[in-house]
């Protein structure tokens, strides 16, 4: 027990995480548990059009609700352009949002809002309201948003960073590397796959949620479920015009996002409702307004085209996307760039390159930031296409992937060349073990012994497939994350992160980060995150960025307290620090032997000689953003009959660096393989003619539960990141690039068919049986 | 999806009796609703809803042999029926194979029968089953009756149940064995297609089948063609074939948006074909 102690809170511990016995308990933690008296209730009024004008709003018979005291609309608010996207400044996504418009754009676009006493007086006043539309064609597929004559989304004048908003292109990207024309004409062997990917939902448990109230000095606070604290003061304040300096953003405990929360919605909507009242305002989403208000991801259609030679390494990469953002173009641009950035270096032997694509907008609901940010997209038709490419050849996928993968010391130009929405950051790959991940995960999965057997069981027969993805952590050149260190005058610690823990375990990893580099358990860091007023900046919970890029920001800081610590003891002990040690709670001296605990430093600094705050706030920018890597294996079983696919098992081998919490990791990891799994099998948004989504809620649009989680087996392969904090990179997105196209591979060995278009429901599996004639 | 239109309710009662739930639901002039489990209620569009008249606590839950066969309370949910012994054994078990693949727990420890009786959705798997077992159902109002389910199905029986109490479930004894059958998109899906199926043998011939297949999108229904072409032949898995392919040629079905009308056809097939083989195995053939 001893020993257990002595390395408790150390890295690379699985400990308690510092938010568990409160959401054990039933503490109030989140958003709306937060009871502000005398708060009104807001509510919005949807578009039932997917395409309209308003051609007039009357709100007189609203007004006259009882309990009814606010009302806004476009005839009432400020027109400010701006984007909903949660993003670094500059902002990479356009400006063609305003608060309300006189023209809606899907159907759930916001055409009013009003706050009362009740939600019944509310959603009275909301039926009460007169609106009077003038139709327009909606547009209703990439296809048709790109054809001639389509009618045109975004004609607003005032809009800005549209691509080509004449034809509803809202982002473009084409990036040649060398000759990839000649390169595939030329190639021994070539292969491609065309995958698509639809509407789907986050559908994180905690619903959208916002509380909006004035303080003591009649500043404004937002307390809102957001992974983008910082983000959202910016932005409210310009969109409703207020003075930062006015405004307070805190997050609370997050019930999960996925990338939904990187957004700014209901925010600045709550925000105008208790300005114009100047009452207390709370703001949710139903879980229907979720699907169709808040944000999906990009359905797509990515397009990959491969040569190599006889040996099997890639002489071409071609990838084409198109990529529908819907209404408004929020992430369009970064989640289009990403689709390449994020995929073509895994396989940087290949010399010629070219990444094209464009963004359309539709009259559909909004895509946004959704964890894997289009190397989802990216992953599912270059694995596919390195699996047809294995059959051309005649070779086994582990060994195709292993004579292309990207290794130590190696770079791909598509670092330099494809950034976030801009030139990206060269870079070297300094740690990468997807070597080891692909021989453990083939062994764990028993490749060898059971590919290629289409094992049968009555109508299943089982097959496996394979793929390998890799991420980021943190974006170059824009992430920025600061994290303050304090020394109490017991000897514990404070640490302030701007860091936003929307239920990944951040807070506690960053806890662990600090405890480790000051030789103490966790439970003597505590950690307050996420407030505008009281912690320093962070850029948010996105792009694979925390661990990586706060947590080098809170090792930063804990280096220089560690330093103070040691200055403050080598006085009071007359030595000096450098040979003086801090562990275990205290400074002991490798000369004398002679000690000083944490305690006993933080009493003499604050109170008895040369007095002062021991404490630092330290930066770290992200100068380069250092790849995790994954194997993914699965085992699927096909009912030949039916068309349906059961996922047998996964297994996901990983190398983030050196895990800081190895549970929370392998967590992240289950997560995103089951999230996956609903991608392949079973998530889809579906549409009626109008363009309203018929499917919006559980009932009907079907996550996988407990009794469709196949064995999930996560193995953490270490490798030792040499500019990460503790040797760590990032772990939370990589996870869902595997699944659709290691379960597409998976069923192809099984059957002999191939699934491009995501979900592999039955109907399109049998479909697909019987079109090859099976 | 609107949810509780809880707006509209006033009243919440609790009857003690039969007659009582009647005579509030009266009262109420058609503004009224039974209220079991709630499961359904709780998602339906109705705004009318003044009163609420739970009828979970007047004596209609139990589950319990009868003539050979079952007879069920309308109250009695669908986890108690699952655990309930007299059920167990019931047709071969066929109402463990049904009510384990109907929702999820939660669901299925409010869940009525009389709930999904009434509410009898297209996409059910329980009017399937009622309907291939031969379920009748007795229900009280201002008179008193007895009407087979199948039967009450082609009528509008939505009216009935606005003013009467569904008071038990009779399912009759069947000298064979049923199976059920039912594809989703998950685990806890509704069906996009299910069937079942029974079938009982005397003297090496198939004395009696019953085939049902509901979620066509339309609600479950009777085969009796499928059934004709059973009676009197020698079960084998050869027949169980044919049966497979006469019902893929000759069945109703149509498109929604959870699957098209041709992969219900061909699975239509193939889930009969299932059922029936595993109907027949345990019937011990
Ligand atoms: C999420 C979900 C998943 C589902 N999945 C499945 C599935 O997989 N398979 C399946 O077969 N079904 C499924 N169902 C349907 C479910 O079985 C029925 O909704 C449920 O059994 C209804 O029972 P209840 O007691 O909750 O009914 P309630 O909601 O209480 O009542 C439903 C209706 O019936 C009336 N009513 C209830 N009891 C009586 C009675 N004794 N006499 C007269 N009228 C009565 C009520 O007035 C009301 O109109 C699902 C339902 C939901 C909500």
């Amino acid at each position: 027990m001893a020993v257990e102690t002595r390395h408790r809170g150390a890295v690379g511990q699985s400990v308690t995480k510092v938010d568990g016995p409160s959401l054990v308990a039933g503490k109030p933690v989140f958003t709306l548990d937060h009871d502000v008296p005398g708060a009104l209730v807001g509510k919005i009024l949807p578009s039932p059009h997917a395409h309209a004008a308003i051609v007039s709003i009357d709100t007189a018979e609203a007004e006259a609700v009882p309990g009814v005291r606010a009302i806004l609309h476009h005839g009432n608010v400020p027109r400010v352009p701006y984007t909903t996207a949660g993003q670094g400044w500059p902002e990479p996504s356009p400006y063609d949002t305003v608060l309300f418009d006189r023209k809606v754009r899907f159907v759930g676009d916001r055409v009013a809002a009003v706050a009362a006493e009740t939600e019944e007086a509310a959603e009275e006043a909301l039926r009460k309201i007169r609106v009077e539309y003038k139709v327009l064609p909606a547009v209703l597929s990439p296809e048709e948003a790109l054809a001639d004559g389509a009618p045109v989304i975004h004609d607003e004048p005032d809009a800005e960073g549209i691509y080509d908003a004449k034809h509803n292109i809202v982002a473009a990207v084409d990036i040649p590397v060398g000759d990839v024309a000649s390169a595939l004409a030329e190639a021994h062997v070539t292969a491609e796959a065309t995958c698509e990917i639809p509407y789907s939902q986050h559908a994180a448990i905690e619903p959208h949620g916002v509380i909006a109230y004035f303080d003591e000095a009649g500043r404004l606070v937002l307390r809102t479920s957001t992974q983008v604290p910082f983000h959202v003061r910016r932005i409210v304040a310009r969109v409703v015009g207020l003075d930062p300096a006015r405004i307070r953003v805190i997050k609370p405990r997050i019930g999960g996002g996925f990338g939904s929360k990187q957004e700014i919605l209901l925010e600045p909507v709550a925000a105008l409702l208790a300005l114009r009242t100047g009452r207390p305002v709370r703001m949710a989403y139903s879980r229907e307004e979720v699907f169709i208000a808040s944000r999906t991801r990009h359905p797509m259609r990515v397009a990959v085209k491969l040569g190599a030679g006889k040996d099997g390494v890639l002489q071409a990469i071609d990838m084409e996307v198109l990529s529908n953002t819907g209404a408004y173009g929020a992430h369009a641009l970064t989640v289009l760039s990403n689709v390449g950035s994020k995929t073509l270096p895994l396989y940087n032997k290949a010399p010629h390159l070219r990444f094209r694509g464009k963004a359309v907008y539709t009259n559909l609901p909004v895509a946004g930031a959704y964890r894997g940010y289009g190397a989802t997209q990216g992953y599912f038709a270059l694995e596919v296409a390195m699996d047809r490419l294995a059959e051309a050849l005649g070779m086994d996928p582990i060994e195709l992937r292993k004579r292309n993968h990207i290794r130590v010391g190696e770079t791909s130009p598509i670092f330099e060349k494809i950034g976030e929405g801009r030139e990206g950051t060269a870079q070297v790959v300094r740690s990468c073990a997807l070597a080891d991940c692909l021989r453990i995960g083939a062994e764990r999965i028993g490749w060898k012994e059971n590919r290629g057997r289409r094992r049968e069981d009555g109508p299943w027969v089982h097959g496996l497939g394979m793929a390998c993805a890799m991420q980021g952590s943190g974006i170059t050149g824009v992430d920025m994350a600061a994290a303050t260190l304090v020394m109490q005058d017991d000897g514990s610690f404070r640490l302030l992160v701007g860091a936003t823990d929307l239920g990944t375990g951040s807070d506690t990893i960053l806890a662990q980060i600090a405890a480790q580099e000051l030789g103490v358990p966790v439970d003597r860091v505590l950690v307050y995150s996420s407030d505008t007023d009281f912690t320093p900046f962070d850029t948010g919970a996105y792009a694979s960025s925390t661990t990586y890029v706060s947590g080098n920001a809170v090792l930063r800081a804990a280096q220089s307290v560690h330093r103070q610590i040691l200055d403050v003891a080598a006085a009071a002990l007359g030595e000096r620090p450098e040979v003086l040690e801090l562990a275990e709670g205290a400074v002991a001296s490798r000369k004398t032997g002679r000690r000083l605990t944490l305690g006993e430093i933080g009493h003499r600094a604050t109170y008895v000689v040369d007095q002062r705050q021991i404490a630092a706030t330290a930066s770290f920018t992200c100068p380069e953003s250092p790849p995790p890597f994954a194997a993914f294996f699965c085992e699927v079983a096909v009912d030949r009959e039916t068309g349906v696919v059961r996922v047998e098992r996964f297994v996901v081998a990983a190398d983030c660096g050196v895990a800081i919490h190895p549970k929370a990791a392998e967590g992240q990891l289950e997560g995103a393989i089951l999230q996956g799994i609903g991608h392949a099998l079973c998530e889809e948004m579906l549409f009626a003619p109008s363009g309203r989504c018929v499917n919006a809620g559980f009932f009907d649009y079907k996550l996988p539960s407990s009794l469709d989680t196949p064995r999930i087996e996560a193995i953490l392969v270490p490798s030792e990141e040499p500019t990460g904090p503790w040797g760590a990179k990032s772990i939370s997105e990589i996870g869902i690039n595997g699944p659709l196209p290691a379960i597409s591979n998976a069923i192809y060995d099984a059957v002999g068919v191939r699934l491009t278009r995501a979900p592999f429901t039955p109907e399109r599996v049998l479909l697909a049986l019987r079109a090859a004639g099976k | 999806m609107s949810g509780v239109h809880a707006r509209g309710v006033r009243r919440f009662h609790f009857a003690r009796d039969v007659e009582e739930a009647l005579s509030l639901l009266a009262a109420y002039e058609g503004r009224g609703a039974l209220l079991a489990g709630g499961v359904d209620l709780l998602r339906s569009l109705r705004v009318d809803i003044e009163g609420l008249i739970d009828i979970t606590r007047i004596g209609l839950s139990y589950t319990k042999e009868a003539r050979g066969g079952l007879a069920i309370g309308g109250t009695t949910t669908l986890t108690s029926i699952l655990e309930s012994r007299a059920a167990r054994e019931y047709g071969g078990g066929i109402l463990a194979d049904l009510l384990h693949r109907v929702a999820v727990p939660p669901l299925r420890n409010m869940a009525t029968l009389g709930g999904a009786l009434v509410s009898a959705h297209p996409w059910a798997d329980i009017p399937t089953a009622l309907v291939a077992l031969g379920a009748e159902v007795r229900w009280q109002g201002e008179k008193e009756g007895r009407v087979p389910v199948e039967e009450l199905y082609q009528g509008p029986f939505r009216g009935l149940f606005r003013q009467a109490v569904a008071i038990e479930v009779l399912l009759p004894p069947w000298d064979g064995a049923f199976a059920y059958e039912k594809v989703g998109r998950t685990g806890y899906d509704i069906a996009l297609l299910n069937a079942c199926c029974g079938v009982g043998v005397e003297g090496g011939r198939i004395a009696w089948a019953r085939v049902a297949v509901g979620a066509r999108p339309d609600r479950g229904e009777r085969l009796p063609w499928a059934e004709e072409a059973l009676i009197g032949q020698r079960p084998s898995q050869t027949l169980w074939q044919e049966v497979q392919d006469l019902v893929a040629k000759r069945i109703e079905v149509g498109d929604d948006r959870r699957a098209s009308g041709a992969w219900r056809r061909e699975v239509a097939g193939v889930l009969v074909e299932r059922a029936l083989a595993r109907a027949s195995g345990r019937a011990g053939m």
